[in-house]
């Protein structure tokens, strides 16, 4: 697996995504910047600049037309991602920590950060679609606060009416999207922190990862937990891998290596876990320092995972990797 | 290579691979029956669009 280095951020990396097609890569980082890098060779095709703080996160549609990006600076952004540009703004009291389109890419939802008097909020806006793009409302169409653990993390969960989240105590959650209701919840699906949650294609099951050193997979209906994946180190970031039954997680060391390893031997690893049988099947070195957060491609013919250390890595799958039956020929329902 | 380490792999651990592959083949079967029903009656399509873009883009 040949990797392809994304030399450009100067701090570390948030957050990064693909485009639908997987051409694309946008990234975003303390530095304030967001690049988009094509992801067959890694070069830069450009930066959306405007930011006056860290960008915590960011989201791509489904037509590679808009991205939305959340900041420190407390304010949500609407780019043209051909452009540049930055088609609107929306502020807000307190940071934006987490954005994420709905299927349709006619909405969008927020997490901001509770602070300073200010409760944590969830609020979705309509995206107006017509036109340049620059026509946006400036009052949400939703707004309400979760009560209790604050909400970290967010996305639209399998129908768009409700919203998914996931909290500072490990708990994950459903709330109606109109009324703010809280509809469902697993107070333990995780004991610490949530510090990532990435949908199934189909969004009918999630990826959680936690700083309490586990990741799980769990039924977006009924919140209960599938799957757990036990690790010796504090998560940052699980992915679940399109067309094999791999998942990707990423975190910090080993307590145990710490002493043993210097941080400048790239090796902070991308740990392979098998989907079904939770068992780890394989590690990918290279970053300085933790790995914050990871993303692969819908097609699945590539991941690509951006650390404390401010580089992106992306990984071409071998051909290797798609022939490979670890475990035989049991037929694996997506 | 992969052939040599299957046969080493216990008829134990195979039949147990094949009870998880089961369980989670018979839950995903489930969980796309109850995603279309509840998607039905959001008033969705019953599966998300494979490839919407082209479409879109002409209306």
């Amino acid at each position: 697996m040949r990797p392809i280095l994304l030399q450009g951020h100067e701090r570390s990396l948030t957050q990064i995504k693909f485009n639908r097609e997987g051409d694309l890569l946008f990234s975003c980082s303390k530095d304030h910047v967001i690049n988009v890098w094509f992801t067959h060779n890694g070069e830069r095709l450009g930066t959306y600049d405007g930011h006056n703080g860290t960008v915590w996160t960011l989201d791509v549609d489904t037509q590679t037309r808009f991205l939305v990006s959340g900041s420190a600076d407390n304010t949500l952004r609407l780019w043209d991602i051909q452009s540049g540009k930055c088609l609107y703004k929306w502020e807000f009291p307190t940071a934006v920590k987490r954005v994420a389109f709905s299927e349709d890419d006619d909405q969008v939802v927020c997490v901001t950060e509770q602070r300073m008097g200010y409760q944590g909020a969830i609020r979705v806006f309509n995206i107006n679609r017509e036109g340049d793009g620059r026509d946006q409302s400036p009052e949400p169409v939703s707004f309400f606060n979760p009560t209790g653990s604050k909400a970290v993390v967010c996305a639209f969960a399998h129908i768009p009416s409700l919203i998914l989240t996931g909290h500072e105590s490990g708990k994950v959650a459903l709330f109606d999207a109109k009324t703010g209701e809280e509809v469902n919840s697993n107070q333990r699906a995780h004991m610490d922190l949530i510090t990532d949650i990435q949908l199934s294609p189909d969004r009918s099951y999630f990826i959680t990862s936690s700083k309490d050193k586990t990741a799980r997979i769990h039924d977006t209906r009924t919140l209960m937990v599938i799957k757990t994946f036990t690790t010796e180190t504090p998560l940052n970031s699980a992915a679940l891998a399109p067309k094999k039954p791999y998942v990707l997680l990423g975190g910090g060391q080993d307590a145990m290596s710490v002493t043993t390893t210097s941080l400048r031997q790239g090796k902070f690893e991308t740990r392979f876990w098998h989907k079904i049988f939770e068992e780890e099947v394989g590690r990918v070195k290279g970053h300085f320092g933790p790995v914050n957060t990871i993303a692969v491609s819908p097609n699945g013919d590539c991941y690509a995972s951006g650390g404390e250390d401010g580089f992106v890595r992306v990984h071409h799958f071998d051909e290797s990797y798609f022939r490979a039956k670890p475990y035989g020929d049991l037929e694996i329902e997506d | 290579e992969d052939a040599a380490e299957e046969s080493n792999v216990s008829a134990e651990l195979i039949a147990q691979r094949k009870r998880l592959v089961d369980e989670w083949n018979a839950w995903r079967i489930r969980a796309k029956e109850e995603l279309a029903a509840d998607r039905s009656r959001s008033g969705k399509k019953p599966a998300p669009k494979e490839k919407p873009k082209e479409e879109e883009a002409k209306e």
